[in-house]
């Protein structure tokens, strides 16, 4: 008799503990909208699949203090639809945070939906005007790295190395206004004089007219902003036509591809990348390296790919930076059942997240600064051997 | 200065002689079909990929290509069974035999690892007959339309056709090796022996053209048809056949020139277009009917673009497709003159 109610006291123990134990745990609700088909699936699916990762990893954690809900709609790289998908998100499925879209024409498609309902949204686009100004962006955020802060990181170098004048070469699409953007106000803000401006597309047969004009503005740099195949074959024909200089690229260019059209010809290259594509060349003092590395194991494992690229680290980035900023929402007593209060606060606490470091770099939001990114998260890579290393700045 | 002019020759000649595959093409298809195919530079591409595919050791996604392309022809033809099922047998059993020649000459080809010209040579034969079949579904069901309809239909040829590279081969740019790698410094231009290679192919092609239909009978058969389709009808020749064998030798000349040109500048799924509208370009100065004059346009085409490339990149195209209002002008007075 004593051992029954010992048993039936413990067991009702144990039932009370649960329930308080699940009403203490609140629901937190991840919107997003990623491209997983359209001609930005090859950036989307990645995306998702990192989404898919972390959820798989907190559906047995019981650390948080609340549970995390991941609802996840196909945007098809279609503007209208990333609308009418996050619009879903945000009355039917009640979310606190949403979570699109990657790429700029999308992300600025939403800006009116999220921002009319007071919804925190994180973009994974790389377009600076999906973020700026930060006054009318209130309620928008991003984790991938600008033209901006890249080029800045590359005029940097120029400048040690006592670059004075520089000729820029771009695609003649929106990628490459947004490099010659960034471009002309970086290198009037270093010093540097831009002698030359030339354009290509990505269906060119032939690109040593404009190297040739290149050369004859007699550079101490050339910037290239492309991606491939035109950013390696440019760079072929400025060898071509005699020019011996530094040649630096965009992040455009800091993948497999740039290598094995360019060959031995980009030997040398200067790339400018985000932290994954050289964090095992990084020091073990740099904070990021641990947090990349443990990211790039446990993604190439669940995906059996053999290098994790930059696409799946900036949604991993997105979620983790909302979980930090709901943990904080916690402790300053949020109800998530209470939708419009605890997305103003969700808001509130990622615009407070300070020295977050994640796969991208390390990020400090500010009312001014929807980024978050500064010079310790772009890097400056090598083409070696035909691989990209790590470049030290001198 | 000397020097920059050299280079600009040399390239604006290679691309030239690019274009001028292409413009040979358009000429040949119009001529015979009355069919401005717009969808013409889409065999560059598959000409490029299907032989970035061979040379790294894929099957090409052609191969699927070709085979579904003739077995929507078995099914097109099936009404034939039911009025003369020899002739509709001996039919289905010729594009089974050439389904099944084409996978063998494929897996004999990447099992021996040719060398480059033999893989161009396996490719050529791979894309050569998609002309012909696209000539089957799209001109063949409809021989009397306007030129108007045709257009739009080889609009849409286009669109579909760089839909499926997209969906064979992504959007990844493939490098495709040279004939011959390396090149030689001439003064102070460096020439890749590709640009060689170019220019030795399409007199070649060009030459080859010509006395085929000078001293074969069967070319004599495309020139009738070229000049009087009707009348070429009446004397017996069969002029959906010349009109299959006018697409199918055009996606030969360009897929020719894919192959050339990929080792320049990569292989992709949408390299084509641009290139078969500058030799459309080149095409317009001969009326897309004069194969002299379309070459010169070519030419004239070839060294715009470059030079235009130099002096103001941002407006290359503009100024190469400007080029179209003066020729047709020009092309304007002179047939006044000559109606006249």
């Amino acid at each position: 008799m004593r051992l029954f109610s010992a048993v039936s006291a413990l067991a009702a123990l144990a039932m009370s503990a649960t329930a308080t134990f699940a009403a203490d745990r609140p629901e937190l609700r991840i919107g997003s909208v990623v491209a997983m088909t359209g001609p930005a699936s090859a950036l989307g699916l990645p995306e998702k699949n990192a989404i898919d990762l972390l959820q798989e990893r907190l559906a047995n954690d019981t650390s948080l203090p609340f549970t995390v809900k991941f609802i996840t709609y196909d945007d098809g790289s279609d503007p209208t639809k990333a609308v009418n998908n996050v619009r879903k998100l945000i009355t039917e499925d009640q979310v606190h945070v949403v979570i699109c879209c990657t790429t700029t024409p999308t992300s600025m498609a939403i800006l009116e939906t999220v921002t009319q309902a007071k919804v925190p949204n994180i973009s994974l686009a790389l377009g600076q005007s999906v973020i700026e100004p930060a006054s009318e962006r209130r309620w928008i955020f991003k984790t991938p790295s600008t033209d901006q802060l890249q080029v800045t990181g590359l005029v940097d170098d120029m400048v040690k190395r006592g670059v004075k004048k520089v000729a820029f070469l771009g695609l003649e699409d929106s990628f490459g206004e947004g490099g010659w953007i960034a471009m002309q106000s970086v290198a009037k803000a270093k010093g540097v004089d831009i002698v030359a401006s030339e354009r290509f597309s990505r269906t060119d047969t032939n690109f040593t007219p404009q190297a040739l004009k290149v050369r004859q503005s007699n550079p101490d740099a050339v910037y290239i902003h492309a991606i491939p195949p035109s950013s390696a074959l440019v760079h072929q024909a400025l060898k071509r036509v005699g020019y011996t200089g530094p040649i630096y690229h965009s992040g455009g260019s800091a993948n497999n591809a740039f290598i094995s059209i360019g060959k031995q010809d980009v030997e040398g290259a200067l790339v400018g990348t985000t932290p994954v594509l050289v964090y095992t060349d990084m020091p073990d003092s740099n904070p990021l390296k641990p947090v990349i590395a443990k990211f790039a194991a446990l993604y190439e494992k669940r995906f059996n790919v053999p290098k994790v690229d930059i696409f799946p680290g900036q949604s991993w980035d997105a979620v983790n930076i909302t979980l930090r900023a709901a943990e904080d929402a916690v402790k300053a007593g949020v109800n998530f059942a209470d939708v419009p209060a605890a997305r103003a606060m969700l808001r509130d606490k990622i615009e407070g997240v300070k020295e977050f470091v994640g796969v991208g770099g390390i990020f400090n939001y500010s009312p001014t600064d929807h980024l978050g990114l500064d010079k310790r998260s772009t890097f400056i890579s090598v083409v070696k051997n035909g691989e990209f290393r790590l470049y030290e700045s001198k | 200065m000397i020097d920059t002019v050299l280079f600009l020759l040399v390239d604006g000649l290679t691309n030239g002689l690019v274009y001028a595959l292409l413009a040979l093409s358009l000429v040949l298809v119009f001529t015979v079909t009355r069919v401005v195919n717009i969808a013409q530079g889409e065999y560059v591409m598959l000409g490029a990929l299907t032989l970035a595919d061979l040379l790294q050791g894929r099957m090409p996604g052609t191969l699927y290509l070709l085979i579904g392309g003739l077995a929507l022809c078995a099914v097109l033809d099936a009404g034939r069974w039911r009025r003369d099922w020899r002739r509709a047998a001996l039919y289905t059993g010729g594009l089974i035999v050439a389904g099944v020649a084409a996978l063998a000459l494929t897996r004999g080809a990447l099992a021996l690892h040719l060398p480059v010209i033999g893989m161009m040579a396996v490719a050529l034969l791979l894309v050569a007959p998609l002309g012909a079949l696209i000539y089957r579904f799209t001109v063949h069901p409809i021989p009397n339309a306007s030129t108007i309809v045709f257009v739009i239909i080889s609009v849409g040829v286009s669109m579909s056709v760089q839909g499926l590279g997209l969906l064979i081969w992504g959007a990844n740019p493939y490098p495709v090796e040279p004939i011959a790698a390396g090149g030689v410094m001439m003064g102070p231009v460096f020439i890749p022996y590709q640009s060689f290679a170019i220019l030795i192919t399409a007199l070649l092609a060009m030459g080859g053209l010509y006395l085929f239909s000078e001293f074969t009978l069967i070319g004599k058969a495309l020139q009738a048809s070229a000049m009087n389709r009707l009348g070429a009808q009446f004397c017996g020749i069969p002029v959906n056949l010349t009109g299959a064998l006018a697409f199918l030798l055009a996606a030969a000349f360009s897929a020719v020139s894919g192959m050339l040109l990929a080792p320049l500048i990569t292989a992709n799924y949408e390299m084509g277009f641009m290139v078969g509208l500058k030799g459309f370009v080149g095409g317009a100065m001969g009326g897309l009917i004069d194969y002299p004059l379309s070459l010169i346009g070519v030419m004239i085409v070839g060294g715009l673009e470059s030079t235009s490339a130099y002096v103001a990149s941002a407006y290359r195209d503009v100024l190469v497709f400007s080029l179209l209002i003066p020729i047709l002008l020009w092309r304007n007075t002179r047939a006044r003159a000559e109606a006249r």
